[in-house]
């Protein structure tokens, strides 16, 4: 196996100065939007994502992991000193880093945060290196009715890390499979729910959905709520550098954080809000005191952080290799791709070495960047927090309209956000989550196509879904997961999970 | 008399049931082809059909179990934000985009009480000038700068 010559075609295809400027600049732009309030990573990976369509696909895809990991570490940083989490991985962060954040000690939970997850991002980098190649030749065996049960496997999973309730969640998903269909059918030629609006004949573009239902229906959220308005936002930054036993502290859980994040991350559905849980649950088992969790303890950011970015970084193995992507941002990850030219799965490995082991390389470097980028910058990206809610969201709003617009110019566009904004707003209002939503409004094409094929194969009948044992064994841990989210003391564990609001 | 005992669930099932049917009310005319060979109405059809057998399990439950109850909806904020998105559509091509963004800021800005009309119009020229500057020159995105005046 040649992992060191795989990573340096990569390296030496990713490192020009054009490519680590743009790196730089996207990293910049994306902490930039990432830390305002109320914006997770999600849409403001998504409200980005038109600046990269003009450069060249190495170039492009090096800004995005600038961008990915900005926004990001921007999403943590506002948890952390405002106890706002944009998405449900920051929510554990949040639990102990606030907790930090409000005995003065925000500096050294950003700081092992950036810390632990740039190490994390390394050993993933070389767990990817390392496994991409071997998964990939595994996934030539993936047929047909083997996509369609990883897929169910995967939006099964979706289910537990959703909030509330488990029968919302499951309908949402299929409403989210439901509006994937809008658009022309691939196989018929026939158009679908398109009534008659020439516009979305192609399908719904995915950037005005997720700009409406999580950016623009926030910002309504926290005009309702009225606080923002009222008091600004309090956020102070004293000390900036972890002590030494901060550091001693948290080796062990990053490492842990680290293994735990690898794996999860190849999962389907799972990635990065799994592995945080995950994390956050093991550090609290191993602890000498676990009472100190939950009043600000390091480990409990120290091992979540590391998780999930472990697992953002290792998330892009089901997605280079089976082309599936495992949770939204890769789902946007894999839309900037495709806009490339480039069809992920594992064609991309051996047609266009250079891109592969060239992106792989990128997130390291995207990695590289924010602890080289954001920890100096943080004193000014606290700074931007402090600015009154009621001149920010209008800015952020002008940020939505742009993303969207300069995606496609194109008005109707501006109307798909208005709709799904009132969309995103009944639900939140209805008690049901939307980020499910999301994957099924990803995977709705995918997985009507590999079904149709299997019914093709099997002539109708759905037993070849249990026939085959690749399909047969992602069903049954399918029904593990179904087990584990009707069993009683799980179900009790998961809501105490998502208390913590 | 029957007495709703989870307002939001009831909700949930009522909004979940009507998007079910109209997921096949307007795909009734698609073909629905057969197992073997499916047809664009297939999918849909039993997405749609889950959806509604769903939405009226969850509403039933907001009939028979606790739970919370639905916030209202604040008008003011809702509208006034999705007017100003809206705005912006209709008004980037006739006005380019540094005006649309002015306009956009406006009218978000009454989207809460005690708008200062000094401070939000200085705000609206400084959001347009940073558009302009960081998107159009900056990033050199497909942006309008100027209208069809």
């Amino acid at each position: 196996m040649d992992i060191i010559g795989n990573l340096t075609t990569g390296f030496v295809a990713a490192l020009s100065w054009d490519n680590v400027l743009f790196c730089l600049i996207g990293c910049f732009l994306g902490t930039l939007i990432g830390v305002l309030p109320g914006i997770g990573p999600i849409p403001a990976i998504a409200m980005l994502l038109p600046i990269t369509f003009g450069l060249d696909p190495l170039s492009s895809l090096i800004m995005l992991a600038g961008i990915y990991y900005g926004a990001a570490y921007g999403g943590s940083t506002t948890s952390i000193l405002v106890n706002m989490p944009g998405e449900a991985s920051a929510i554990v962060t949040c639990i102990d880093g606030h907790q930090m954040a409000k005995q003065g000690r925000a500096g050294p939970a950003l700081a092992i945060a950036a810390l632990g997850s740039f190490f994390a991002g390394t050993i993933a980098t070389i767990f990817v290196a390392g496994f991409g190649p071997i998964l990939s030749a595994f996934a030539q065996q993936f047929n047909s009715p083997d996509y369609f049960s990883l897929m169910v496997l995967g939006l099964v999973t979706a289910v537990i890390l959703a909030h509330g309730s488990v029968l919302k969640a499951v309908t949402i998903i299929l409403v989210g499979l439901l509006l994937g269909l809008v658009g022309t059918d691939v196989n018929s030629g026939t158009t679908r729910y398109t009534f008659g609006i020439s516009d979305i004949w192609d399908g719904i573009d995915f950037l005005p959905v997720v700009i409406g239902m999580f950016g623009v229906t926030e910002i309504i959220k926290n005009l309702e709520a009225k606080q923002y308005l009222r008091d600004p936002i309090k956020a102070k930054l004293s000390t900036m550098w972890p002590t030494k036993k901060d550091f001693r502290d948290s080796a062990m859980p990053i490492l842990r954080g680290t293994a735990l994040g690898s794996i999860l991350g190849i999962l389907p559905g799972g990635g990065a809000v799994l592995s945080s849980f995950a994390a956050y649950t093991v550090e609290k088992k191993v602890a000498k005191d676990p009472s100190r969790f939950g009043k600000g303890a390091i480990e409990g950011v120290a091992g979540p952080e590391s998780a999930n970015n472990a697992a953002s970084q290792t998330s892009f193995i089901p997605l280079l290799t089976l082309g599936l992507p495992s949770n939204a941002v890769m789902a946007l990850m894999m839309g900037a791709m495709m806009i490339q030219g480039i069809q992920p799965g594992s064609a991309v490995m051996t047609s266009r070495p250079d891109l592969f082991w060239g992106m792989v390389a990128s997130m390291w470097i995207g990695n590289a960047m924010l602890v080289v980028l954001n920890l100096p910058l943080l004193p000014m990206w606290v700074r931007l927090l402090s600015v009154p809610y009621r001149l920010l969201y209008p800015a952020i709003l002008m940020f939505c309209v742009i993303g969207v617009y300069a995606n496609n110019n194109n008005a109707t566009q501006m109307v798909i956000v208005a709709v799904f904004t009132l969309f995103g707003y009944i639900l939140m209002r209805v008690g049901a989550e939307p980020a499910p939503m999301i994957l099924g409004f990803i995977l709705g094409p995918l997985m009507e196509e590999n079904l149709r094929r299997s019914l093709v194969l099997s002539r109708g009948d759905p037993m070849i879904f249990f026939n085959r044992p690749i399909s047969a064994t992602l069903l049954f841990l399918t029904f593990c997961v179904v087990l584990l989210i009707v069993l009683p003391s799980f179900r009790k564990t998961r809501e105490v999970a998502f208390q913590e609001e | 008399m029957i007495r709703v005992k989870s307002p939001q669930d009831l909700g949930a099932g009522i909004l979940f049931f009507l998007l079910g049917l109209a997921g096949i009310y307007f795909g009734r005319e698609l073909t629905y082809g057969s197992s073997m060979r499916m047809g664009p109405g297939y999918f849909p059809f039993w997405l749609s059909a889950i959806i509604l057998f769903m939405g009226l399990v969850i509403g039933l439950r907001g009939l028979m179990f606790d739970g919370p109850a639905i916030e209202m909806p604040q008008v003011r904020p809702m509208v006034m934000v999705i007017l100003s998105i809206l705005s912006f559509g209709l008004f980037v091509i006739p006005l380019g985009t540094p005006l649309a963004i002015i306009v956009l800021v406006f009218i978000a800005a009454y989207a809460r009480p005690d708008v200062n009309i000094l401070e939000t119009a200085i705000l609206a020229v400084c959001s347009a000038v940073f558009a302009v500057l960081a998107f159009i020159y900056g990033l050199g995105q497909p942006l309008p700068l100027w209208g069809d005046f």
